[in-house]
């Protein structure tokens, strides 16, 4: 029988002082709707539909006369990639010296559930790009793109390879066959056709349950677990709700892109294999000649390295770079890693061509 | 004592609903028929554009059934899924861990186990066929009880004289194809205004 007096003391003094944690919790932490996100200051210099083109005020000297768009997840909000003034993406490249832009996607309604590929590339993206052009003086700008962003670019770094001038594509979501992920089985036996015909627009929802099965005892017990235990830690405090209230912000895909997504990506895998269409033009990346720099994370679980590397390998570039990072998809864009490491060398790559 | 009709009834589930679905048509039509002519009195209120289309609400109820016994199906088998890996991890936890933790080390220890044990099994599983099958079945039959629920909404919008989910479709798509044209134009524009300036 169990002896009561073996159980140490200090299993009861962290029994009691989680437990205090947890009652005391709304007295160290904000709500996450309380969190304002401190964004990098920008102005909204053109706005198409629900669209924004961000244009991010500079911090230091312009030292590069090539601007730089960046496009990234749908699934995600514009401050995914400016997620903490320490961790910023964008605030990272202002510093050195480079002109920013970012294409807001906006949150799509039910009325824009025909929105498709046609639309975000040939439409929002082309439009954004020409505003640039224009602005800047140039006749071609750097791009890049993040997660399914990043396929968006590459679609349309292959349509309008005379206004990209450099290309930047970080977990591209490329090769569907060969994603090994969770997200990638649950893709491949959907019915998408009738997901869109009854319900539209694809739900956050449905998006939060896809990332809810990956590592659901490490992200959905264990980290929370870890917040009550330090909750009278102010920064550890700050940078989990600021993650978590970014986690819980996800628009709704446009029907018809998703579908689009769903088939030609994970179901069909078109575009690896250069048999996607977007409106009526094919996508080939061998149309991909300017200078490319390919990111992938060898921890990613959301989009894995064997679907994002393909890209590098098919592009028809001579100068390309493909780098891998010993992190995960988000460690990659908003880490101390990503400040220490892949961003000063991906502004390093991009300052000698720009 | 079952009577013959009920006996073959019992036989297959399918031709009980489609029995029900018979004989909930037959009625709601006798009894439209037989009622239409007082109504046709008060042709342009909701009650009568209602009465008409009140027997897809039948209809549609009948194969909600239908939809909901797919649904309970793959439910159930999702459930196994989880409860058997659940199952078969706390076996693996328990043969690497038998003991009862006693110190804070020990049970941080054991907690690290749990969790990687949990979430390797729990990968396994969504990264299965058998779970993605299932799951897509699962889903498709959530949208066909959707379906069924926005079809019964049409017919109650009707009878308010209010377009339909189809309808509405139907203008967005409208609106979209015509925003498409205006902003390709408008685009095309801006870039042949560019190569005059130049």
């Amino acid at each position: 029988m169990y002896n009561e007096s073996n159980i140490d003391p200090k299993i009861i003094e962290e029994v009691l002082k989680f437990s205090k944690n947890i009652i005391e919790a709304p007295k160290f932490a904000s709500a996450p709707d309380e969190i304002s996100l401190e964004v990098t200051p920008h102005n909204v210099v053109q706005e198409i539909d629900k669209t924004r083109l961000l244009h991010y005020e500079p911090i230091t000297k312009i030292k590069f006369k090539t601007p730089l768009l960046i496009s990234y997840a749908l699934i995600n909000r514009f401050h995914i990639l400016d997620i903490h003034p320490e961790k910023s993406w964008v605030k990272n490249l202002l510093s050195q010296g480079f002109d920013i832009y970012m294409l807001d996607w906006g949150t799509p309604t039910s009325m824009d559930k025909y929105l498709d590929f046609d639309d975000y590339v040939n439409g929002y993206l082309d439009s954004s790009v020409e505003y640039i052009k224009n602005q800047s003086s140039t006749e071609k700008i750097s791009l890049q793109g993040y997660c399914t962003g990043a396929t968006i670019t590459t679609a349309y770094a292959t349509l309008h390879p005379e206004s990209v001038k450099n290309y930047i594509a970080t977990a591209p979501v490329i090769d569907g066959w060969k994603d090994t992920t969770v997200i990638s089985n649950l893709a491949k036996h959907m019915d998408v056709d009738k997901m869109v015909e009854t319900i539209g627009n694809m739900p956050p929802e449905f998006m939060y349950y896809c990332f809810s099965v990956l590592k659901p005892f490490e992200q959905g017990v264990e980290k929370y677990v870890k917040f009550f235990k330090n909750i009278d830690n102010k920064k550890y405090v700050d940078n989990f709700l600021r993650v978590e209230k970014w986690l819980g912000d996800t628009p709704p895909i446009p029907g018809e892109l998703f579908k689009q997504w769903i088939k030609n990506i994970y179901q069909d895998n078109l575009l690896i294999q250069n048999k996607m269409y977007i409106g009526k033009e094919r996508i080939d990346l061998k149309k991909i000649d300017m200078p490319m720099f390919t990111q992938v994370a060898v921890g990613d679980h959301l989009v894995s390295p064997e679907c994002s590397m393909p890209l590098h390998y098919a592009v028809g570039s001579n100068d390309k770079t493909l780098k891998l990072y010993p992190t995960g998809h988000v460690g990659m864009i908003a880490s101390s890693l990503s400040q220490k490491k892949v961003l000063p060398e991906m502004g390093a790559w991009l300052a000698k061509r720009s | 004592m079952q009577s013959k009709s009920s006996k073959n009834l019992a036989e297959s589930p399918k031709e009980m609903t489609e029995y029900y679905k018979h004989l909930s048509l037959f009625w709601t039509d006798i009894i439209h028929l037989m009622s239409s002519k007082p109504q046709a009195l008060t042709s342009m209120g909701p009650m009568r554009a209602f009465a008409t289309n009140s027997k897809k609400i039948s209809v549609e109820l009948i194969e909600i059934n239908e939809s909901l016994v797919g649904f309970n199906q793959y439910m159930t088998e999702y459930y196994k899924q989880l409860s058997n890996t659940w199952g078969i991890a706390q076996k693996k936890v328990n043969q690497k861990s038998p003991e009862i933790p006693q110190d804070v080390e020990h049970i941080e220890a054991m907690k690290r186990i749990w969790i990687d044990i949990f979430d390797n099994d729990f990968t396994e599983l969504f990264d299965s066929k058998k779970f993605g099958e299932n799951y897509g079945k699962l889903v498709s039959k959530e949208l066909e009880l959707t379906k069924h629920w926005n079809n019964i909404s049409n017919v109650i919008l009707q009878s308010v004289n209010l377009p339909s989910k189809e309808e509405i479709d139907e203008v967005y798509k409208e609106i979209h194809s015509l925003k498409k044209r205006v902003s390709k134009l408008e685009l095309e524009l801006k870039k042949e205004k560019r190569k005059n300036v130049q």
